[in-house]
Formats: C-alpha cells, structure tokens, sequence
C-alpha cells in the first residue's frame, strides 16, 4: 500500500496557471461555436443596423438619386402618420383578441381531449389540422369557402347574405388566425395537463375538491407555466401575421384590417419608401421588445394563479 | 371515528381477460383499529384501499364507513385523508397551504385553519418548514407533510398506500414508529397498505394478507406467525421464510432426513406439506438427535447467523437460524436438532390449508 503514500507528481498546481492561459484554453473551447455567431450576426444583426441606418435617410427609389440624409424626419412622420397609428391599433387587437380566444378554445378542447373516449386518436388528429395546412391555404381557405358573400358556407349555413370580408374585415381576419392557432394552444395545454401528477389529482379530491375547485386550486396553478408559454409564442408569431390579411382583406377596405407587417410591406414594396419603411420596421421592433419584455412580465405577475385557493 | 367494512368487495378492470384485481373482499376494520393490508405486489392492496377512498369503482359488493354505505359516493364525502406513496403534495403551495387546503375547502374560518395547522406541524415538528415549497424539502419532510395533510382533517378514517416506500432504511424504522404512536394517540381507524412485512406485523393491530385479490387471513401479527391458515401466509409472514416441505407420511409421521418427526395432527396419509421455521430448529453436536445439512451458504446478521442448505441425501432446501458468534462454513456437514415438534405446521399438500390437532 505503498502508493497511497507517495503523493502523485503534478506538474503545476492549477492556481498558478496563469490568466493568459485560461483565457486562450476558454477560447478553444468556444472556437467551434464560432461560425454559428457570426452567421446569427450576419442574418439578424446586420439587417437591423443596416435598416437603422436607411431609416435615418430620406430614400423613395422612385426618384433615383433622392438619398440624403434627415436625422429624426422619418420618425417624426411614422407617429404623425393616422394610418400608421391604426395599424398600430389593429396589430394590439388582433394579437391581443387571437391570443385569448385562441387559448380559451384551445384550454377548452385540451380538456375534452384530456379524457378518456371513443375515437380520441382521431379526434385529436382532425383538431390539429388546422395548424397543419399552410397559413395561405388556410388564408385563402376561409376567403372563399366560408366567407365568400354568393358562395361561402357561413352565408349558406344561416341563410344571410352579408358580405363578411368587407362588413368586418377584422373580425374575419381574427376569426382565420384563431382558426389556425387554436391547435397550437391545445397541444400545449394538453401537454401540461398530461404532466400532471394523478395522485395529485386524486389527494385534491380526497380533500374535498369538486371538479371546479380542482381545476381551479390544482390544474390551473400547475399549468400557468404552459399558458405563459403558449402565451408569449402566440404572441410572436401572431404580431407577424401577414398572409391572412394578405390574401383576404388586402388591408382594407381602406385601412380597416391594416397591421403593421402589412403596412410596412405597403410602403417598403408598393411606395418604395425605403426610409419611412425602415423607421416604422424599427419602431415596430422597438416596441415589441418593450412588450416582450415588460408587458408580458408585468401580465404575469398581476395574475399570479400559482398561489392556491384564497 | 368509524368502522371500515368490506362486504365481498370485487374491483373487475374490465378488458379481453378482465382481471380481478380485489376478489370478494370481506373485511371489517374495527372503530379506532390500525389494519395493515400486506401481500406481495399485484396482490391488489392499492386497489382495495382505493375502493374504501372511493378513487376506484366497486364492481360487486358494498363498502360501508361507519354505519353509512358509501360505495357509491365521491371521495370528497367519505371523510377520509389519504397518505400516497408519491405523497401527491400539491407542488405550488408552501406546506401551510398544502395542510390548509381542505380545511379551506371546508370553510372553515382563517384564525381557525391557522391554529389547527400550527397544532398539526408542532406535532410532526415541521414549524420551521411550514413557509416552503415541497420539492425544498427532504424525502421524510415530504412524507411529515404528507401527514400532517392527512391529520388536520380529523377524518373518521386514514388510508395510507406505502407511506414509507420511499425512506431510506433508518428513516423507515423510526417513522414507521412515529406513525404507530401518532395512530394510538389519535386512535383513528386507520387502513396501512405494505409489502414490508416487517412494518406489517410491527405496526398493525391486526393484519390482513391478500393474494391475487383474495384475502388469505386475517388475524393479529401473533396469531397469523404462531398459526398461519395456509401456505400462503406460513411462507409469507416471517423472514426469513418457513421452510416448508412436502414428505411421505409413514405411520403418523414424516421423515426429515434421519429424524422422524411425529405429526401432531392426525394427518391423512399419502403425503403432507409441513411448516418449520428457521428458529425451531438449532446446531447441535454430532451424534445427537436430528439430521445432517449440507451448508450452502451463511448469511452472518451479527447476532444470528442463517445457515442455508441442503438435506443430505435430499435436495430438499432448509434454512436453520444458527449463534451469530459461530457459524459454521461452507461445505461443513452440520447436525440439526428441531426445538419442539410442537412447533411443526402441517398443511394439506393440495388445498394448502393449515391441518390442526383434533
Ligand atoms: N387499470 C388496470 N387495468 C387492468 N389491471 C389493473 C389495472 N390497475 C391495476 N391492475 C391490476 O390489478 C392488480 C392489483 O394491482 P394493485 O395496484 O392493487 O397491486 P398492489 O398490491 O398495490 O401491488 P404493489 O405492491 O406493487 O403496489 C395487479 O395485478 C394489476 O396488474
Ligand atoms: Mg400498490
């Protein structure tokens, strides 16, 4: 037992190795993750601070030559600007009401799906179809089939003739993206209710819990993680919506279901106004970061479910 | 406080072959009793406790609490607490809330949920862990909790599905007393589910062994060691395991190797099964009365020492409990004496049924 005794030869104790050292090892270490960063730099940060850039000039490609540069102009005119403002108004309202009602019905479905049935395999597929069609199918989809004042099956189905797409363009719009999101809600909801512990469940019955108490005292509390991150996804994919109202409304009429993808898709590609576009594109993720970051943090703390019964 | 009655009790889980996971249960748990329900797993004693919370169907039967029938009534008005083997705490409540819930459920006011917790946490001195979330607390703090949940309810029963499974040994040895001394004080019929048999015979004022959803016997730990009713039970209940075999009568009397052990009951002839545990037999040195053991093994306790092996001449299998301070080794010939023939169970070889004297 000899070995035990001698102690091993180490060649320098690791606290004297220098600064120097360490850094280069640490580098090494993160060489291989290098060409992934810059190619994030490339694709995300150049494009923005090359658009923060032209939003600083004055530039309609139109009029070739007309780039100079304005300083704050073009921001100044974005929040003069009524139909930026309404875009503004109806990108809130759209995220906004989709994103309830979205996960309402998706909550609601989540829980039917949560049991035991006859058929649920097929069901469930049927449910998540929506969220599998391509967003412009889907868009085009509700234009004509359901929508469509001469031939549309809601106008069929209750024996009216309103002209949907022009009465409420809005409303149409929304009633599309709840249509294609509510599947994505569902299946998350319906993973975190499958999470669940059943013995859990089964010692808030025990306790004394009806159905109601349970879902709200138990279920509800153990899914607020789920619904914050159904939540802030749908968000951010529903700020971006651009084909349904592409293809359906076109924005209008007017401005009507203008948002704001939409209108500065208008500007950049039909007004070729490169600054006043860029301005709006920065403003736009500005004020999305702000939402992000604050609104949604604040939305959370306000209704803290995770407390139990008060 | 109340009575548990199972009255042929089945749960059928329905399928191409149904299974019946608890059979004709017939039991009654006295007022104030502690039952443990004890067999091996998929015996179906999760399930028997499950039918009295009310969280599994009655197939056939009645199950009444008290005087009252209840098969078919919902968990929440049985007036019961369950211990689960998972604890099933609620994971985004402190321990106060988690205590607290059912009484709140209740509507009891605040000032008197907060003195009934605090009485409950002292007594299973969890005052400092009352603020917490469970997952920042320990396995045995979690099952305190778990507890505690069950204790401020003051049901009229506890059930309780392995409450120590997930302890470590020692933990184990002094909750399973803690449990004990708390059910005596409350004297609350309790229901206590174990495949531990240790924990069975310590715990319960009686104990009930099932076996693929049968009830084998039910009886006080004494009883049930002392006079097993079949088999089943004599190879269950104890550890190590009776040895149990199955000989040739000759004459009112079975032969253990060399030495002839007289029945005490009249048995049949043909062949019997007889029961002897690991105690009643003993070393004794060469030459005196009993058969010789092929030693196969020693398992060394440190105050006992259980001597493994085989009849000479037979493979019939023994176990011997033998003086931990000298045991004898492997591949000895040892000389085995048997205490007292008084101490030999005899049981019908086909049925498995205990044959008694007269
Ligand atoms: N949903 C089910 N469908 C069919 N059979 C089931 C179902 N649940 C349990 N069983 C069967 O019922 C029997 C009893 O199960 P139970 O959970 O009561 O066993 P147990 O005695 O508690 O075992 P353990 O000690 O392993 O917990 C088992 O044979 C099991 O396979
Ligand atoms: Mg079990």
């Amino acid at each position: 037992m000899t070995a035990v005794v001698e102690a091993p030869p180490s060649p320098e104790p690791p606290s004297t190795r220098t600064r120097a050292q360490q850094r280069s090892s640490a580098w090494k270490r993160r060489a291989p993750l290098l060409p992934a960063l810059l190619f994030t730099i490339a694709v995300t940060q150049v494009p923005f601070l090359v658009t923060v850039f032209y939003s600083f000039q004055s530039w309609n490609m139109v009029r070739p030559g007309s780039q100079h540069f304005v300083g704050f102009d073009n921001y100044v005119d974005v929040f003069t600007d009524s139909v930026f403002l309404g875009a503004l108004g109806n990108t809130v309202t759209i995220t906004v009401v989709c994103v309830l009602v979205a996960m309402l019905l998706g909550l609601g479905l989540a829980l039917l799906l949560d049991r035991q049935f006859l058929g649920r395999g097929i069901v469930r597929t049927l449910l998540i179809t929506p969220f599998l069609i391509l967003p412009a199918a889907g868009a085009l989809l509700w234009k004509t089939t359901m929508f469509d004042p001469t031939y549309g099956l809601l106008n069929w189905a209750f024996g009216i003739e309103v002209e949907w797409l022009s009465d409420y363009p809005l409303a149409a719009v929304m009633t599309q993206i709840v249509w294609q999101w509510t599947p994505f809600m569902m299946l998350l909801i319906l993973a975190g209710l499958q999470a669940q512990s059943r013995e859990v469940l089964e010692a808030a019955q025990v306790d004394g819990a009806g159905r109601w108490r349970t879902f709200v005292s138990i279920t509800l509390p153990q899914l607020s993680r789920y619904l914050q991150l159904a939540v802030l996804l749908g968000a951010i994919y529903i700020v971006n919506s651009f084909d349904a109202i592409y293809l359906m409304t076109q924005g209008g009429p007017g401005t009507a279901s203008t948002n704001l993808p939409y209108y500065i898709y208008q500007r950049a590609f039909e007004g070729f106004d490169v600054g006043q576009s860029s301005a709006m594109g920065v403003v736009v993720v500005a004020l999305t970061l702000i939402v992000a970051t604050f609104a949604l943090r604040l939305m959370f703390r306000a209704f803290d479910v995770s407390r139990g019964v008060k | 406080m109340a009575q548990v009655a199972y009255a042929g009790a089945s749960r059928v889980y329905p399928g191409a072959n149904s299974v019946r996971a608890v059979d004709g249960l017939d039991l009654c748990v006295g007022d104030g009793e502690f039952l443990v329900l004890v067999g091996p797993s998929g015996s179906g004693k999760s399930t028997a406790l499950r039918m009295a919370a009310g969280l599994e169907d009655v197939d056939e039967g009645a199950i009444s609490i008290g005087e009252r029938d209840v098969t078919h009534l919902p968990p929440k008005d049985r007036d019961i607490a369950m211990v689960f083997q998972s604890y099933a705490l609620y994971p985004h409540m402190s321990v106060r809330d988690n205590m607290a819930f059912s009484l709140k459920l209740r509507g009891m006011p605040k000032s008197d949920i907060g003195g009934k917790v605090e009485e409950a946490a002292g007594l299973l001195d969890l005052t400092t862990y009352l603020d917490r979330k469970p997952k920042a607390l320990s396995g045995g703090q979690r099952q305190r909790v778990a507890m505690g949940r069950a204790i401020v309810r003051e049901p009229s029963v506890f059930l309780m599905d392995e409450p120590l499974s997930n302890l470590d040994a020692k933990l184990r040895v002094e909750t399973r007393a803690n449990i004990a001394a708390l059910q005596r004080r409350l004297a609350t019929t309790t229901i206590y589910v174990t495949h531990d048999q240790v924990e069975a015979m310590t715990m319960g004022d009686r104990v009930a062994v099932l076996r693929d959803g049968v009830l084998q016997q039910c009886a006080s730990p004494r009883e049930l060691y002392d006079t097993p009713r079949n088999v089943f039970v004599a190879g269950f209940i104890g550890s190590p395991a009776m040895n149990l075999l199955t000989l040739p009568v000759d004459g009112g009397a079975v032969k253990l190797g060399e030495l002839e052990v007289r029945l005490p009951a009249p048995a049949a002839s043909g062949e019997v099964t007889i029961g002897v545990r690991p105690e009643s037999l003993s070393l004794v040195g060469a030459g005196e009365d009993g058969f010789d053991l092929q030693v196969e093994l020693v398992e060394e306790l440190g105050a006992d020492a259980y001597v493994h092996g085989t009849l000479a001449g037979h493979d019939e299998k023994l176990v011997v409990r033998a003086d931990g301070r000298t045991p004898p080794r492997l591949g000895e010939a040892v000389r085995v004496a048997l205490r007292d023939t008084g101490e030999v169970h005899v049981f019908d070889p086909e049925s498995g049924l205990r044959i008694d004297a007269d």
